[in-house]
This record gives C-alpha cells, sequence and structure tokens, in this order.
C-alpha cells in the first residue's frame, strides 16, 4: 500500500494523466463487453485483421526511421501503388477470377505477392538512391520535405495510370468460416491476413536478428559513424533497408487488395495510420510498430463497432490523430521505447 | 563587416520601398488592364483575371505568414491549414445565418436587417479571425513545441488532419450546430464600404456592386502588403533574430539566454495570426466555408510556395506564391486546353489539373535537390545550406537519446 | 548573388508594368461575341447556329470520378436539344459552355470550384441561364451567388437536385432554409425533378411491401445523403417501421465491417444507404454483404446516388438484389416524347447503348431554359419569371408547372413517380410508386 503511494508521488503529472485516460478505455472495453460479448469478440477480430495490416506497413515506417532518423512520407503511398499494381497483375496479367480452381489461385496469388514485393523493393530502393541520397548531409528537414515531395510523386502516378475510381479483384478467399462459436465467426478472408503476414514477420525477425545484413542495419541504426568505422558499408545497409521497407509494402498492398477496394488515394491515409501506430509501439522498433498497429486496429473497430458509448466512425480518425498526439506529448518514445537501440 | 551588412541592408530597405511601389501601381492598375492584357496575341490567354489574381493574393498571403513559422523559426509545420480553417469559420460564425438563434447587426454590409445570425462589420471580423487563430496556434503550440522537429511536424500534421473532421463532425456538439457539418457555412457576408462608403461612391458591399473582384483584389493586395510589412520588420527585430538564433543552433540559442519556448510560440502565433486573416478574407471572397476546403494538400501546396521561393525569403515567397497560385487556379488548366487545341494525338485528354499535385511533388524534390534556397533565396539561409547548421544531421553519431528538448532550457 | 538576383528581378517588373501601361493603351473592343467562361473549368463556347450567339447557357455539373457516367450524359443531353433547335431560342441563338464543378482529386464536386464558377457565371453578363448542379451541396453554394448576380440574377434549373430544404422549408431543415440561399428575396431556382420526400416516401413504402419491419439508415452526412436518409427515416416511421439506427458512414475509412457488426448487433433485416457511390460506396457494399449476408437476407435500400451501372460494375457479386430508386419512368418503359429522345439520343451521343435515366432529366431541363429564354424580353430577371411560368404539357417528364418554390406541382407522369431497380447484372425494373401525400408530408417531418 504504502509502495503504490510512494509511486504515485513519484510519478508526474502527465503520467497520472496518461493513466487515468488509460484507465477509463479500460472501463469502457469492460462495460461493452458485458453487454454485447459476441459483437465485442466479433469486432476484436475485425481489428486484429486490420491491425495486422497496419502493422505491416508500420514496420516500413520503422525501420527505415530506425536507420535514417528519416520519416519516409512517401511509404503509404508505395504501399498503395503496389496495391494498385498487383490488381493489374492479378487481374489483367494472370486474368484470376472466382470460377478457377483452388490451385490456380493459390499459385497465381503467391506469384503475385513475390513479383509485387520484389517489384517495389527495388522500386523503394531506387526513390531512396534519386531523392534522399543526396541529402545525407542536408539539414534534416530536407529529407523530410524531399519525401513529402515524393509521396505526392507515386500517388500521381497512381492516379494517372489508374484514375480516381476504386480499384477491387474478385473475391478469391471464402468468406466462411474457419471456427464459429455461437455467432462469433472467423472467416478464411480474415484467416488468409495472418496467413500471409506471420511468415513474413518470421523471416523479417530472423534476417534482422541473424543474418550479417540484418546485424549490419543493427550497427548502423544504433551508431553510423561507429559502424562505419568497423567497415560496414553504410550506403548499402540504407539501400538494404528501403529494399526491405519496400517489399513489406509491397506484400501489404497485396493483403490489402485481397480485402479491400484501393485507390491511389488510399496510401495516404493508411500511411499516416501506420506511421502512428510506429510511433505508439516507439519509432525505430519493430515489435512496438507491430503492437502499436495491432492497438491502433483495436482502438478503430471499436469505436467503429461497438454499441455503448462509442463516437462511431466519423471521430475514428480524429481519434487515432489525437492518440499520435498524445502519445507525442506525454510518451514521445513510445510504448517500446527504451528497447529502441538508439533509446536513452 | 558590420558596415558591409548595413550598407547591404539599407540598399536592401531602397529596393524594398521600390519593390513596393512597383506592386501598388501594379495592384492599382491591374483590373484595368487586364481586359485588354488578355487580347493579347500568344501571351493573351495565359493572364489570369481579377478573380484569379485574388485567390493568388490570398494563397501567397498564407504563405508568408507560414514563412514567418517554416522560414524565420525552422519549425517545419505542416496543418497549416488548420488556421487557414479557423480563420474561415470565424467568418462564419461572425458574418454569416450560422446562428439564427441569435440576431445582432453591427456594421454588416448588404445584410437585410431582418436576417437572423451574428452579421459583425466583415473588416472587424478579419482582425478578430486573426486573433482567434492566434489564439489557436497558441493552445497548439503549448504542448507541441517541445517536440524535435520532424516530430513536431507530424504533430502539426495531425491537427491538420483532425481540424477538417472535427468541423466536418461539429454540426452536433452536445445539441448545438457549431459548423454545420458537411453543408459549411454559406453565405458568408461580404466586405464593403457600407453606408458611409456609398456616400462617396464607394461600393456598399463589395458582392452586389458590379466591381466585385476588383475591390477584393485591391483589398487583398493591401492585406498581402501589410503582411509583407510585419513580415519584414518582424525579421529584423529583436524577435525576429531569436527564431533565426533558434533555427540555427537551438542548443546556442537556449545557452544565449533565448527562451525557446516563447519565442517559437510567438513564430507559431503570428504566423498563425496571417494565416486566420486571409482564411476569413477568402471566406468572404467565395462567400462560405466548407470542411472539404482544408486537407492536407493545402499544407503542402503552401509549404510549395515557401520551397519553391526560398525558405525565409519574403519576396522569394512572394514570387513562388504567386507561381504556384497562379498554376492552382488557371495556369494548369489553360496550359491543358493549350495542349488539347494542339492536337498532339498522344497528349488527347491530358489534363495537368488533375496532376497539379504530382507537379508540386516534383518541384519540391526538383528544388530540395538542386536549389534549396529557393527561387531568391535569403542571404543567411543560403549561408546555412552552404555551411551546414548545428542541427542533428541527416544521419547522426551520438543521438540526444530523447526525442524532446525538454531538458534544455525553458522559460 | 543576392543582392543582383534581386535587382534583376526589379527591374523584370519594371520592364513588365510599362509592357502592361503600353498594353493597356491599346484599348478593348467591346461587343461582338460573348466572352467565354474560364477554360479551367469550362469547354470552349459550343455553337453551331448562324453569327455570333447572343447569350450562353452553362450546365453546371461534376464530370470527374464516379457520378462521370450520368453527367456526361446530361450534357449531351442539353447538346442534343441545342442542336435539336438549332441552337435558338426564340429569337436568340444560344452558346453552350460545359462546366464542371469537381475536381480530378477529389473525383467528386468541390465547393472550391462551386463557388468559383458561381463567380464566373454571375459576372459574364451574357450567361442568362445555368442547367444545373448535379450535386445538392453544390447548389447550395451556387444559388445564393447567382441569385445576387447583377441584373436580377440568373435563372437556375436542376436535373438531378433533390434535397429538400433547398426550395423549401420545414422541420427537417434549418430554420434559415430555404430563404438563405435566396439573399435578394427573389428566387431564381427551379428543379425538374421530385424532391427527396418524394424518393423516401417512396423508398419507404416499398421497404414496408417487401415486408421490411426494422431498418438501419446509414448516410455520408453530405446535403443530399444526409436529406434523403432524413426522409427515409421520417417516411419509414410513420409507416411503422422500426428505425434500428441511424448513423454515417466515413468515405474515406478502410473497411466498414465493425460498422455492419453493429448493424447486425441491433437485429436490422434492411440497411438503408443514403449517400452516392462515389463516397466509397462500393465496400460499403461489399463489407454489408459480407457481414450480414446477400442482399436477399437482410435488404439493401439505395436512393438516385447508386442507381447506375457503374455500381454495379465497382462492387461486383456483392450488389446482387440490392434495390436502387430513381425518380422518372423506367428507362426500358419510355412512352411518347421520351421514348422518341431515348431512341435519338442513344443513336447520336450513347453509341446506340441504353441511356442513363438522367439523361432525360437534363433534356427536360434544357427544354425548359430554351423556351423560358425564347420568351423572353432578353433580361436576366425576365428569363427568371419565364422558368416559374413555364407549363410542361405532355414533355419528356409528363405533365407539370413550377410552384412559386421552384419544385414541379401540378404535376402528372414521370416527375413525381419513383422508380425501384433490382441489381442483377443490370439495372432491372421491380416497380414505380408514386408515394401517397401522407408519406411525402411525413417525410417532410409534418
Amino acid at each position: 500500500m504504502n509502495g503504490i503511494f510512494t509511486k504515485l508521488r513519484e510519478a508526474s503529472v502527465s503520467d497520472l494523466i496518461g493513466l487515468a485516460l488509460v484507465g477509463l478505455v479500460v472501463v469502457w472495453l469492460v462495460v461493452n463487453f458485458v453487454k454485447d460479448p459476441t459483437a465485442f469478440v466479433n469486432t476484436g477480430l475485425i481489428g486484429l485483421t486490420n491491425g495486422t495490416i497496419f502493422g505491416i506497413v508500420a514496420l516500413g515506417y520503422t525501420l527505415v526511421y530506425g536507420i535514417l532518423q528519416l520519416i519516409n512520407f512517401a511509404h503509404g503511398d508505395v504501399f498503395a501503388l503496389s496495391g494498385l499494381v498487383a490488381s493489374t497483375v492479378i487481374v489483367s496479367i494472370l486474368g484470376l477470377d472466382e470460377g478457377a480452381s483452388v490451385m490456380f489461385i493459390i499459385g497465381g496469388l503467391v506469384v503475385t505477392l513475390l513479383v509485387i514485393m520484389v517489384g517495389f523493393a527495388l522500386f523503394n530502393a531506387s526513390i531512396e538512391r534519386v531523392a534522399y541520397k543526396p541529402l545525407r548531409k542536408a539539414p534534416r528537414l530536407a529529407p523530410l520535405i524531399t519525401a513529402i515531395g515524393v509521396s505526392f510523386i507515386v500517388q500521381n502516378i497512381g492516379l494517372a495510370v489508374y484514375g480516381v475510381n476504386y480499384r477491387t479483384v474478385p473475391n478469391f478467399i471464402p468468406r466462411t468460416d474457419v471456427i464459429s462459436i455461437g455467432d462469433i465467426s472467423y472467416s478464411w478472408s480474415k484467416a488468409s491476413v495472418l496467413i500471409i503476414v506471420i511468415p513474413l514477420l518470421v523471416v523479417l525477425s530472423w534476417f534482422v536478428r541473424s543474418t550479417k545484413q540484418g546485424k549490419a542495419m543493427r550497427a548502423v541504426a544504433q551508431d553510423t559513424e561507429a559502424s562505419a568505422m568497423m567497415g560496414i558499408d553504410v550506403n548499402r545497409t540504407i539501400s538494404v533497408t528501403f529494399l526491405l521497407a519496400g517489399a513489406l509494402a509491397g506484400a501489404a498492398g497485396v493483403i490489402y487488395l485481397l480485402q479491400f477496394n484501393m485507390r491511389y488515394d488510399t496510401g495516404f491515409e493508411l500511411g499516416l495510420i501506420a506511421f502512428t501506430a510506429a510511433v505508439l509501439g516507439g519509432i525505430g522498433n519493430l515489435t512496438g510498430a507491430v503492437l502499436g498497429a495491432l492497438i491502433i486496429g483495436f482502438v478503430q473497430a471499436f469505436n467503429e463497432g461497438l454499441g455503448w458509448l462509442a463516437p462511431g466512425s466519423d471521430w475514428t480518425r480524429t481519434m487515432v490523430f489525437g492518440i499520435l498526439i498524445l502519445i507525442l506529448v506525454f510518451r514521445p518514445e513510445g510504448i517500446l521505447g527504451e528497447q529502441t537501440p538508439e533509446g536513452a | 563587416m558590420t558596415n558591409l551588412g548595413t550598407r547591404a541592408r539599407s540598399a536592401v530597405g531602397n529596393r524594398n520601398a521600390v519593390a513596393v511601389v512597383v506592386l501598388v501601381v501594379l495592384a492599382l492598375i491591374y483590373p484595368t488592364i487586364v481586359e485588354s492584357l488578355s487580347s493579347l496575341p500568344l501571351i493573351g490567354d495565359f493572364v489570369p483575371s481579377t478573380d484569379s489574381m485574388v485567390v493568388m493574393v490570398v494563397f501567397s498571403t498564407m504563405a508568408i505568414g507560414l514563412n514567418m513559422v517554416v522560414g524565420y523559426a525552422g519549425l517545419l509545420d505542416l496543418g497549416y491549414v488548420a488556421f487557414y480553417a479557423v480563420g474561415a469559420y470565424t467568418a462564419g460564425w461572425f458574418a454569416s445565418q450560422q446562428f439564427d438563434q441569435w440576431s445582432f447587426q453591427f456594421g454588416s454590409v448588404g445584410v437585410g436587417a431582418s436576417v437572423p445570425g451574428i452579421h459583425i462589420s466583415m473588416w472587424v471580423v478579419l482582425l478578430v479571425a486573426g486573433l482567434l487563430t492566434m489564439v489557436a496556434g497558441i493552445l497548439i503550440g503549448l504542448p507541441t513545441l517541445r517536440l524535435r522537429g520532424d516530430y513536431l511536424a507530424i504533430v502539426t500534421l495531425g491537427f491538420g488532419e483532425i481540424v477538417p473532421q472535427f468541423v466536418r463532425n461539429a454540426d452536433n456538439v452536445g445539441g448545438f450546430d457549431l459548423t454545420h457539418g458537411t453543408f459549411g457555412i454559406s453565405p458568408i457576408d461580404s466586405l464593403g464600404f457600407g453606408a458611409i462608403g456609398a456616400a462617396i461612391g464607394l461600393p456598399e458591399s463589395f458582392r452586389q456592386s458590379s466591381q466585385r473582384a476588383e475591390w477584393y483584389f485591391w483589398i487583398a493586395v493591401l492585406i498581402l502588403l501589410i503582411t509583407v510589412f510585419c513580415s519584414v520588420r518582424l525579421r529584423d527585430s529583436r524577435l525576429g533574430r531569436a527564431w533565426i538564433a533558434i533555427r540555427e543552433d537551438e542548443t546556442a540559442a537556449a545557452a544565449m539566454g533565448i527562451p525557446l519556448m516563447r519565442t517559437k510560440t510567438w513564430a507559431y502565433a503570428i504566423g498563425a495570426f496571417f494565416g486566420g486573416v486571409a482564411g476569413a478574407f477568402y471566406a468572404s471572397f467565395k462567400g462560405g466555408a466548407f470542411p472539404a476546403d482544408f486537407y492536407f494538400n493545402i499544407s503542402v501546396f503552401l509549404l510549395c510556395m515557401v520551397i519553391l521561393g526560398g525558405i525565409g525569403s519574403v519576396w522569394g515567397v512572394l514570387l513562388g506564391g504567386m507561381i504556384l497560385g497562379y498554376l492552382n487556379v488557371e495556369g494548369l488548366a489553360t496550359i491543358g486546353s493549350k495542349i488539347q487545341q494542339s492536337g498532339i494525338p498522344k497528349l488527347d485528354g491530358f489534363d495537368p489539373t488533375k496532376y497539379q499535385f504530382g507537379i508540386y511533388g516534383i518541384i519540391i524534390v526538383l528544388m530540395m535537390l538542386f536549389r534549396p534556397t529557393g527561387l531568391i533565396p535569403e542571404r543567411r539561409h543560403k549561408i546555412e545550406m552552404a555551411e551546414g547548421v548545428h542541427d542533428t544531421p541527416f544521419y547522426d553519431a551520438q543521438h540526444e537519446g530523447t526525442l524532446t528538448d525538454r531538458d534544455s532550457s525553458d522559460d | 548573388m543576392a543582392l543582383k538576383t534581386k535587382g534583376m528581378f526589379l527591374v523584370g517588373l519594371l520592364i513588365a508594368l510599362l509592357a502592361l501601361v503600353a498594353a493597356g493603351c491599346g484599348g478593348s473592343d467591346g461587343g461582338g461575341a460573348p466572352e467565354a467562361l474560364p477554360s479551367s473549368s469550362c469547354t470552349a463556347i459550343e455553337y453551331e447556329g448562324d453569327g455570333d450567339p447572343d447569350y450562353l447557357v452553362v450546365s453546371d455539373l461534376p464530370l470527374q470520378g464516379a457520378s462521370r457516367t450520368q453527367t456526361i450524359q446530361i450534357a449531351n443531353a442539353i447538346r442534343y436539344e441545342l442542336k435539336k433547335a438549332n441552337f435558338k431560342a426564340g429569337d436568340y441563338n444560344i452558346g453552350y459552355q460545359s462546366c464542371d464543378d469537381a475536381t480530378a482529386q477529389a473525383g467528386k464536386w468541390d465547393s472550391g470550384k462551386c463557388s468559383q464558377n458561381a463567380n464566373a457565371y454571375a459576372a459574364n453578363d451574357k450567361v442568362i441561364g445555368i442547367i444545373g448542379t448535379f450535386n445538392s451541396g453544390c447548389a447550395g453554394i451556387i444559388i445564393p451567388v447567382v441569385n445576387q448576380a447583377p441584373d436580377g440574377g440568373i435563372a437556375m434549373v436542376s436535373p438531378a437536385n433533390t434535397y429538400v430544404c433547398l426550395t423549401q422549408g420545414g422541420p427537417g431543415c434549418d430554420t434559415t432554409e430555404p430563404d438563405k440561399y435566396y439573399p435578394s428575396g427573389t428566387r431564381n431556382y427551379a428543379r425538374v425533378v421530385a424532391n427527396d420526400a418524394y424518393q423516401g416516401g417512396a423508398d419507404a413504402e416499398f421497404a414496408k411491401s417487401i415486408g421490411v419491419k426494422n431498418v438501419y439508415i446509414l448516410n455520408d452526412k453530405e446535403a443530399y445523403g444526409l436529406g434523403v436518409a432524413t426522409n427515409f427515416r421520417g417516411a419509414a416511421e410513420s409507416l411503422g417501421i422500426k428505425i434500428a439506427g441511424f448513423e454515417a458512414w466515413d468515405p474515406k475509412a478502410s473497411s466498414y465491417e465493425a460498422l455492419f457488426g453493429k448493424v447486425k448487433a441491433s437485429g436490422a433485416d434492411a440497411v438503408f444507404l443514403g449517400g452516392l457511390i462515389d463516397e466509397n460506396g462500393a465496400q460499403v457494399i461489399k463489407d454489408k454483404v459480407a457481414v450480414l449476408g446477400p442482399n436477399t437476407g437482410v435488404k439493401l435500400l439505395t436512393p438516385d446516388g447508386f442507381a447506375l451501372q457503374g455500381t454495379i460494375d465497382d462492387a461486383g457479386p456483392a450488389s446482387a438484389g440490392m434495390y436502387m430508386s430513381v425518380a422518372g419512368q423506367p428507362i426500358d418503359q419510355f412512352t411518347g416524347e421520351a421514348k422518341d429522345f431515348a431512341t435519338n439520343f442513344a443513336k447520336d451521343f450513347n453509341g446506340g447503348k441504353q441511356i442513363d435515366p438522367y439523361a432525360i432529366y437534363g433534356a427536360q431541363a434544357a427544354q425548359v431554359m430554351l423556351t423560358a429564354i425564347g420568351a423572353s424580353d432578353g433580361s436576366r430577371a425576365d428569363v427568371i419569371k419565364q422558368v416559374f411560368a413555364t407549363k410542361v404539357e405532355e414533355g419528356l417528364l409528363g405533365s407539370f408547372a413550377f410552384s412559386a418554390n421552384g419544385d414541379p406541382q401540378e404535376a402528372s407522369g414521370a416527375v413525381t413517380a419513383i422508380v425501384i431497380y433490382k441489381a442483377t447484372d443490370k439495372l432491372e425494373t421491380v416497380k414505380v410508386i408514386s408515394p401517397n401525400q401522407a408519406t411525402v408530408d411525413a417525410a417532410l417531418g409534418k
């Protein structure tokens, strides 16, 4: 008891406000769960699915930020363009439709995924070469402003090629249930997101932890000059980082396209959400990005789907950016911030 | 060195005076000559109408306001559109039928005596809008200005996203209709000289006069001149030098006793003031304020004006603002229709207005890569670019550890 | 270097000034052909008659985005009528400009564009009539500006605005509506389409007839979408249908599954969407089917914002079985003048393909406008008077006159009828409903 009081006394005002906010949210969730458990779980599953997609985009932001301390504004737009290109690959080049055989569909989607990941890895790395590399020595706001410019250019490539209307692909993945308990259901189309993302995360984590290149990335993130002195090729490492981020954006684009409609500006909105997720988790921290994205996914779904005192979809963006501002003001290092290599 | 600086400054001062005179004369005669200009061969079709000139001048005014935040103080603001929104909605609140539960008129023009709602003279509203926006700037600035550069940019972007959604949804704040939702507030009252002006032959209300565009244009130029004047004077003031010191080296500035937070907040507030005035003026010119007007692209558009013209350079930003403003309201469309008429089959159906933000993106990237100081570089900024500043460099060996500078001196 | 640049800039300015003044002395030649509206929004003047046009008629429509399929046909219908009349209204030669109130980035109407267009019309004294707008939100911006235009305001006839409060007040409107749209005190706006009280009423009666008991209403918060949703709510309540919920959808959201989860929990047996297909409508429809099942189970009702082929193309199989309503006669059941129009128009302008329901409204609006100009003394004020005095007998949309508000009245035929379509692979006519006056009143909140 005494311990708690000492702790409370030590906590600053901002910590207390933060704790109070979190407490209110928990109460709100519990009440909603008690009122309608089925709807709560179903909504939670939607949040899990969307959060996973945000997560894979957020990883791209966090990887680049970890190395360059650059908010790569264009990342969201690279993601959207990859989805649009994927729609061409699926519909026009491979000619997949719902009537095709299961093997053909799965094969086609895997091929699309690989082609898009490789293509957009290269695309992202060339953006870095052309637009960011010449600015390595410039004041740090210069590349950020450049990234905004690149973001608009990439968006307009999408607009020029695909026009202003939404693009979509047929429902390849059936909406039938994997599991259903009572009215709670988890469909294959939701499960497919996890089925694609989890292996990707495992590979990414192995790459960053265990390969030579991954170790180089972590070293550069920690201390660029020292790693350069130790013989690490910094430029190459930065290129690899952008390749990785581009591949993740490509994967996210394909996954997103299989679930939702997309158009040229989808990436801007989603990019901001994913960026918020990365900041929430602690930017530069890979686990943090995924955790932050899941939280944002749940926030969004619960806000839109719960019946009791939820502000509704009108306010989703306000809530997401509100979280962003609160986090930056109260806890700029994010939830897992201290564990980042470059953290305090 | 000092001697040289003073001499250079007084020379610049003279040139500034000449420039102002030229601008004023140009502005006075522009509406009368625009018609004959547009009948010129070849370039005639590219001459902006007086209506378009109003929009160009308004956006240039906002760009100069933004330049005080970004250019002088080095605070990247990606949500400047929020100030434009606050200004426009202030005009809506105090000079339209939005609050029809109250009836109050004070010096308004072109509004029947029986029309409900608050109608305060638009001249007063312009000032009120500036002040309210200033307050909004301070409120946004206080918690966020401690953040480091790129984080500040993101937070301002967050506000820039929240404000439009708020005005879209705030048609029912506890049952009170604050913003009228997606319908926006319209019509907003016109500027005008009222009965007194009418007595000496000036238009009572611009909107009902046959010279609506002309008068709005002249007033827009007046506001622009005031903004330029304040901007130039502020730059050379104690406060302006403090901003530049912060931009160049925050730690050293703090060590020299410059109160960081207060100085930054002032930059934010004053930049906001001009955004608010311009926003209110534009709302009156357009006759309405709508939530769809305030989206992120506008913030980037204004930023692009600053970068094209020259970060920190008032005349540069003015030039950048006029160029991009022209492309935005008329230029790209005119170029597009010329391309259509040229009959080149490959370009059939090519519409450059569709890609305007792509074009601005290209301008931003090219400028940052090849001429980061802009078309008319500001002297100091140029030196900074050449010699580097004590800013956290792009990639940095020693990280400061925390993302804020809350541990560095504060007032 | 900096000083040098500045100096050059000043010299440049001075030269420019001199050039301008010199050019200014040239003077201008007034009279003759009308000055065209700016090419930033409008096509060049289209005129194929003799000599120069005396006046301009403009159309103000969103020509980009998903509505384009409809609006392009409205503009073509106006061209068709002008050609038929030999670009003449009475003794006056009439030129036409088609103006766009949408931006490419948004893919839908834009308030800045609307206001810019409106001021351009008001400032050009040759513009004598406006056909438009398509979106009620844009109409709310344009009407007050052109209402105060010099020479008594400009007449405006809309082929598509259905938002009730543009012309009449009532419990569902603001207290300042509709007067705030007409600051000069004179009405200058009429429409050849029945307002949403009719559509909302017809949709509610239809819902009742297919056994809907509990409906969840979603809207896009825009003037049109929120308006028709409110009208539908009023009418549905009066018919004893329970309202399970009334909520907005955010067009910028990526997914609406959570939203439909809430709808599911409410136990609704039908969903009504007040809004436009442009507002991410295809995703809304898909997620509705994903969460609530096919439209044969939980019904999906939509107003004319969704009633186009594009909805079926974009939403794919998810659109199967959804209902869409449009004012007017079914496109496959036209008779008389309308039938001739549909055949000839399809041949001349539509490559022989079936025309969009809105083409005929465009043609009717153009006819009303041309007749009124022909009967007028050539002043803007008189054209307005003549528009309100127009009586259409057995016209494209049946017979009707305009009330003092500018709504069609004394109507028989298509103008107050609402067609309900069902989506298969195309729009299939289900039923034509002329709603009861009681339902219409209930829709208005009376």
